[in-house]
């Protein structure tokens, strides 16, 4: 009990201090009001265009198309994260090295701080593009199930975060991890769903985004809001999404586990 | 004007033998920008699958637009692209001084200095999917050719001009990394056919900031599709490049740095 208290003001220490550190730079969170709604915009035109006469595309509506391009983008505020940036960064340094000496270790450490930097993008991101799309654009944003989508939208945050991290970890061994980041964030822009849903995508690539972390990251959250998932055939309630989602978040936790580990003896700093 | 000319091809001279030094990375770099570029119109190929499209427009058509896009974004990073993250990097650190002790126009020192040749790759993916689109367009006459070679170097001047509006917003701004998406997302406008957005959008887009220069309006002189009056839009984009070195050239004075 104490050993989760002792943890309990880890976190709330680490999560407000980063809270108060990026607040001394809010307004770079302030180029999102301006940002998300234009890209809304965009997708808003381009799908009133595209759908034309047609009651349905890719299994969902104008509506609910609109609903999903909006919850993408206020997701993605939510869950946004460069870990494997930070990871990189301090491991190129030598920094990483004040780490082992800390009472934390780095990963948690780095899960709490991207707590108090994204419940500042709470603040200045999500509320007020929130309301810019409710009461500029007039959609509709309430969730299908508020309860499952909060739930869903948790998973993804720390879906991000792991697989993030693990990209991070790989500088252990290249020291510069900048082009597998380059690399990963092309792929997981288009099939994390964020450009387009992957409804649209070939049945064999849906089926394969089953396996792949990105789906669970963007798309899923995204549908467990308008309150209908389906993927390469496999049709499920929303409970059932996610617990698919909590069982990928279980298994890509233990995949960063491991390369934590691994990445550990790796590291060779003498001093910072 | 020779001392120029010749600054320039020598600081493109050093940036290719940098770029030389760091060969991997250069080819890792110009590799991930080329799959990036193949990527990018996916969410077209995925619409037009999906049975349905832009209306009044082939799927090489808007491939057309995009890969014009790419194109002349490919050309203004590789002059203009770096002035802005070098110029933020120059305010933030204070360093900007060193800029100013040079005995030569301090946008034209940056510009000349930061010649970026990893976006030769994007440049190069842009070329690639506009002749696979431009061949299956049809047959294209000298004249749309001639017009389509005004309206792409006006639109290039739009891009160039945004680069410099936003190397000049990291004067006040400072160390604010997300200028940039400012401009990507008005760009984000000019990718697409402009007939699907409202009249505001596209008078907007034309005229005030003249995204539809940068991809719809050239592509459309290549398809036979513009009207006389199109070509007003070309005045407004070299506005808007002069306005972007007029702001940089004005913020400039604004600089308050204390020695670098």
């Amino acid at each position: 009990m104490n050993r989760l208290k002792h943890n309990w003001r880890i976190c709330r220490s680490v999560a407000a201090v980063t809270y108060k550190e990026w607040s001394a730079y809010r307004t770079h969170s302030l180029v999102s009001v301006i940002v998300g709604p234009v890209y809304f915009m965009v997708q808003y035109f381009i799908w009133t265009a595209v759908y034309g006469g047609q009651a349905t595309l890719g299994g969902l509506d104008l509506q609910q198309m609109i609903r999903y391009f909006g919850a993408t983008a206020l997701i993605g505020y939510l869950i946004m994260d460069f870990a494997d940036w930070n990871l990189s960064m301090l491991v190129r340094t030598g920094k990483f090295l004040t780490f082992h000496l800390r009472p934390v270790d780095h990963r948690s450490f780095a899960l709490f701080q991207k707590l108090g930097h994204r419940f500042l993008g709470f603040v200045f991101e999500f509320l007020p593009c929130l309301l810019i799309f409710i009461f500029i654009f007039g959609i509709d944003m309430r969730p299908a199930s508020l309860p499952w989508t909060i739930v869903s939208v948790l998973l993804a945050f720390l879906m991000n975060f792991y697989v993030n991290y693990t990209i991070g970890l790989t500088s252990f061994w290249l020291v510069q991890s900048g082009g597998i980041r380059s690399a990963f964030m092309l792929v997981s822009g288009i099939f994390s769903g964020a450009l387009i849903p992957l409804d649209f995508f070939p049945h064999w690539l849906q089926v394969t985004q089953l396996f792949l972390p990105f789906q669970y990251i963007a798309y899923m959250p995204a549908m467990v809001f308008t309150g209908h998932y389906s993927l390469g055939g496999l049709e499920l309630s929303i409970p059932e999404a996610v617990g698919m989602q909590g069982a990928a978040v279980l298994v890509m936790f233990g995949c960063n586990e491991l390369v934590r580990r691994r990445a550990m003896k790796q590291f060779t700093a003498v001093g910072a | 004007m020779k001392r120029y000319v010749e600054v320039y091809k020598q600081c493109m001279y050093s940036a290719v033998q940098t770029a030389s030094a760091y060969r991997m990375n250069f080819i890792v770099s110009s590799l991930i920008t080329l799959i990036g570029n193949i990527l990018f119109p996916l969410v077209t190929l995925l619409i037009y699958r999906a049975g349905t499209s832009f209306p009044g427009w082939s799927l090489y058509e808007v491939l057309l637009i995009q890969s014009v896009f790419t194109m002349s974004s490919g050309l203004s990073s590789l002059v203009f692209g770096g002035v802005m993250w070098t110029t933020m990097s120059h305010v933030r650190e204070g360093s900007f001084e060193v800029v100013l002790l040079k005995p030569l126009n301090p946008l034209f020192y940056l510009v000349a200095t930061t010649f970026s040749t990893e976006s030769a790759g994007l440049f190069l993916g842009g070329a690639a999917l506009f002749v696979f689109s431009a061949w299956h367009v049809g047959a294209i006459p000298a004249l749309a050719w001639l017009q389509f070679a005004g309206m792409f170097i006006a639109g290039t001047a739009v891009l160039a001009g945004l680069s410099l509006m936003m190397a000049a917003m990291s004067f006040k701004w400072v160390g604010n990394s997300r200028i940039s998406e400012l401009a990507d997302s008005v760009l984000s406008v000019g990718k697409y056919p402009l007939p699907i957005f409202p009249k505001a959008v596209q008078a907007a887009a034309t005229m005030i900031i003249p995204v539809g220069m940068v991809g719809f309006l050239p592509a459309s002189a290549l398809l036979g599709r513009v009207q006389a009056g199109d070509f007003i839009a070309i005045l407004p984009c070299f506005i808007f490049l002069w306005a972007g070195m007029w702001v940089y050239r004005h913020m400039i004075r604004l600089y308050e740095g204390v020695g670098g």
